[in-house]
């Protein structure tokens, strides 16, 4: 072990006096985090965090009323801003204005329509650039109606079967049962817990992205003492031959770490990223540069030459940035898309840093670390065997 | 003197290609020994093998009783090796260089620092220590190149070409330092293919051609095995044809004949001989102005054994 820190010591004095890994692995990340946290980030956190919603009650019926209350427990939750108006005209003045996403427009003699089991109407008027405001709005309205039509056939059927009721508790089972709880429960666990924020995300994203082209620097040296003539004299020194690799893959350990742990800070200083215990960061952290360690470390082992692996190993990183999901969600597009995305330590790393950047639990992130890792054994090991081979020619 | 490296029988064959087909010698400490042979001929997978960085597939190499294995590190701190590429950090200092080099060695503390300067000192780079050797000349790259194989003071120092691609000046530098070497008792495993290297520094030589020893020998036992003469031409004013004549009764010359300004004399031994053609000359009352001493090259021997010139 002596000789291959003396090894990743040298490199490590190499690497710092030519900066390239400084370059590659803090500054470039780090920038075009900061780009596309300011250029998309807005984007992101209007649709997610800012749902206006108005309720126009031209009934003021019990039945009309509930929906308020509804809505009042949803406002409850922070999902949604609710505003009440008096007449659709106010309301269509808002969203004009961009004051409200949509609205919905509950009609006069709706309350006695679904006691009378009529027809009624519920109106979900939206902003067109506000999509995902009135698509909840449309979805409020909906299990609204849904729910007092439940009730009209309720009281219909208990009328048909029974001979009649006291038209008094007729009254009575339409207003509970178009007032009971909806099937459904809103919680925001999409938008908080289970999915990153934009600095956040974006942080991860360039960090994990930028990750494999940092921790080349360690294991493609080997390539390097090669074409310099200085592996030879490594070789001919009194130091086991797995002493070079030991060195170069500690090398690339120390880069990868040192360059995650930069980022993360400063990405949470500078950008208000949210990444989560630090333990459970710490332990994907680890794993994430031991998988991105093993992936270069394949490529060094097949490189004909530094540039030509240099080279392989920058396809290598976008293709499993881009699918891993670095850039924008593309496991979403299709479901052999969102199978392939795991085959990715990108894919792995959001995923446990969205299991605990939102107030979950560190061993959140135990089950992402764990398939990093099998990532990092499976691809050691084979870039391991390669490379003391190539060492033997 | 004691055997500081004794090769058994080495032979590597890569795929079809028989680079090395059973090469034995032996050096002792304070000699210097050459490996004389055209680029391709099995000089580095030869040294290769003796380094440790080659296994090969028959023969065996010892270094002071110590058998020499890729897999193993025994007896790697015996050997020094330069290789013929520059093996440096261009991007480290001279100093940093022979440091990190040191380390591996398991050099440390005060004895690293003192054999440190030392090396700096024998190598000329002393005033350049703390510089970036990417800012070097060739030559003082090639200096540096040595010095790290010297650092460790091993008891084989193996040179493979190191004298490739260098400026004149730098190259006569480097070859004085090899030729004092054999004085500090490191035995020196020397490849080349320039056969005036070879000459100058190489108590013994072996010649090499397609992956076998052809001749083994001090140069003058090569010399004698194709039967090649010394020649001594001598310029002067008087009776050349009689001079030429009483000169071919000496005891060691093979011929003598006169020539437009003197005359040419083969002999085996010319440094021998010398004293006692010159002694004749003058007693004949002729005048010398100028006196040429050819010995047979090694050029010529390799051009015999082989039926190629070297830098075929």
């Amino acid at each position: 072990m002596g000789a291959a820190t003396r090894i990743a010591g040298k490199d490590l004095k190499l690497r710092l006096r030519d900066r390239s890994a400084f370059i590659i692995g803090i500054i470039t990340p780090l920038a075009l985090a900061y780009i596309f946290h300011l250029v998309f980030g807005n984007v992101f956190a209007s649709e997610t965090l800012d749902l206006q919603v108005g309720l126009v009650d031209l009934d003021r019926s019990e039945i009309s009323l509930s929906l308020g209350e509804v809505l009042a427990e949803i406002e409850s939750q922070g999902i949604l801003e609710v505003t009440d108006f008096d007449d659709a005209a106010g309301a269509d003045g808002a969203v004009e204005d961009g004051d409200l996403g949509a609205y919905i427009l509950l009609g006069p003699g709706l309350g006695d329509a679904a006691i009378a089991g009529s027809p009624f109407t519920i109106q979900v008027v939206g902003d067109i650039d506000a999509q995902t405001t009135t698509q909840v709005a449309t979805a409020i309205a909906s299990e609204f109606g849904s729910g007092i039509g439940r009730a009209q056939l309720s009281v219909a059927t208990a009328v048909h079967v029974g001979g009649g009721p006291p038209p008094a508790d007729v009254v009575t089972w339409g207003q509970e049962a178009a007032l009971r709880p909806p099937a459904y429960i809103f919680s925001d666990v999409t938008a908080e817990t289970r999915q990153l924020d934009a600095p956040t995300f974006f942080a991860a994203g360039m960090a994990v992205f930028f990750l494999l082209f940092t921790v080349q620097f360690g294991v493609l040296g080997v390539l390097e003492e090669e074409e310099n003539g200085t592996l030879a004299r490594l070789l001919a020194a009194p130091i086991v031959r797995r002493s070079v690799v030991m060195g170069k893959a500690l090398l690339s350990f120390a880069l990868g770490v040192i360059s995650m742990t930069v980022l993360i800070v400063a990405t949470h200083y500078l950008m208000g990223a949210r990444w989560g215990p630090v333990l459970g960061v710490a332990v994907l952290v680890v794993t994430g540069v031991l998988a991105a360690t093993s992936i270069m470390g394949v490529i060094a082992s097949v490189g004909k030459s530094a540039e030509g692996a240099a080279n392989l190993g920058a396809i290598v990183a976008v293709t499993l940035g881009m699918l891993g999901g670095t850039f924008f969600p593309i496991g979403q597009g299709n479901d052999l898309l969102s199978r392939l995305t795991y085959i990715t330590p990108h894919a792995w790393f959001i995923r446990g840093l969205s299991e605990i950047s939102g107030g979950g639990e560190w061993t959140a992130a135990l089950p992402s670390a764990g398939a990093l890792l099998v990532i990092a054994l499976v691809l050691g090991l084979v870039a391991w065997f390669l490379l003391q081979r190539r060492l033997s020619r | 003197m004691a055997t500081v490296l004794a090769a058994e029988g080495l032979s590597k064959k890569f795929g079809d290609l028989v680079a090395v087909n059973d090469v034995s010698f032996e050096i002792a400490e304070g000699e210097t020994f050459g490996l004389l042979g055209p680029n391709g001929a099995g000089k580095t997978t030869s040294i290769s093998m003796v380094a440790g960085l080659l296994e090969p597939d028959g023969g065996a190499v010892h270094v002071n009783g110590t058998t020499i294995r890729t897999r193993s590190t025994a007896g790697r701190s015996d050997i020094g090796l330069v290789p013929q590429e520059l093996a440096i950090y261009p991007d480290l200092t001279a100093e940093e260089n022979l440091r990190f080099f040191g380390r591996l060695y398991e050099m440390t503390g005060p004895e690293l620092a003192k054999r440190t300067e030392e090396v700096l000192e024998v190598i000329g780079l002393t005033d350049r220590k703390d510089d970036l050797t990417k800012e070097f000349s060739g030559g003082m790259q090639r200096r540096l190149n040595i010095g790290i194989g010297l650092l460790h003071r091993p008891r084989l120092l193996i040179l493979d070409e190191p004298t490739v691609g260098v400026d004149p000046q730098s190259r006569n530098a480097i070859l004085e330092s090899v030729e004092e070497l054999s004085g500090q008792g490191i035995a020196v495993l020397y490849t080349t293919h320039y056969m005036e290297e070879a000459e100058r520094l190489c108590d013994r030589v072996a010649i090499i051609d397609e992956g076998v020893i052809k001749a083994e020998g001090t140069r003058r036992e090569l010399v004698a095995l194709v039967g090649q003469k010394d020649r001594i031409r001598v310029a002067m004013t008087g009776d050349v044809a009689e001079v030429a004549r009483i000169a071919a009764q000496l005891v060691g010359v093979d011929e003598a004949s006169p020539s437009d300004s003197g005359i040419d004399v083969l002999a085996t031994d010319a440094s021998k001989l010398l004293p006692e053609l010159l002694a004749c000359v003058s007693s004949t009352g002729a005048s010398v102005s100028a006196v040429e001493v050819f010995e047979p090259n090694l050029e010529a021997v390799f051009l015999h054994l082989t039926g190629k010139a070297l830098r075929d």
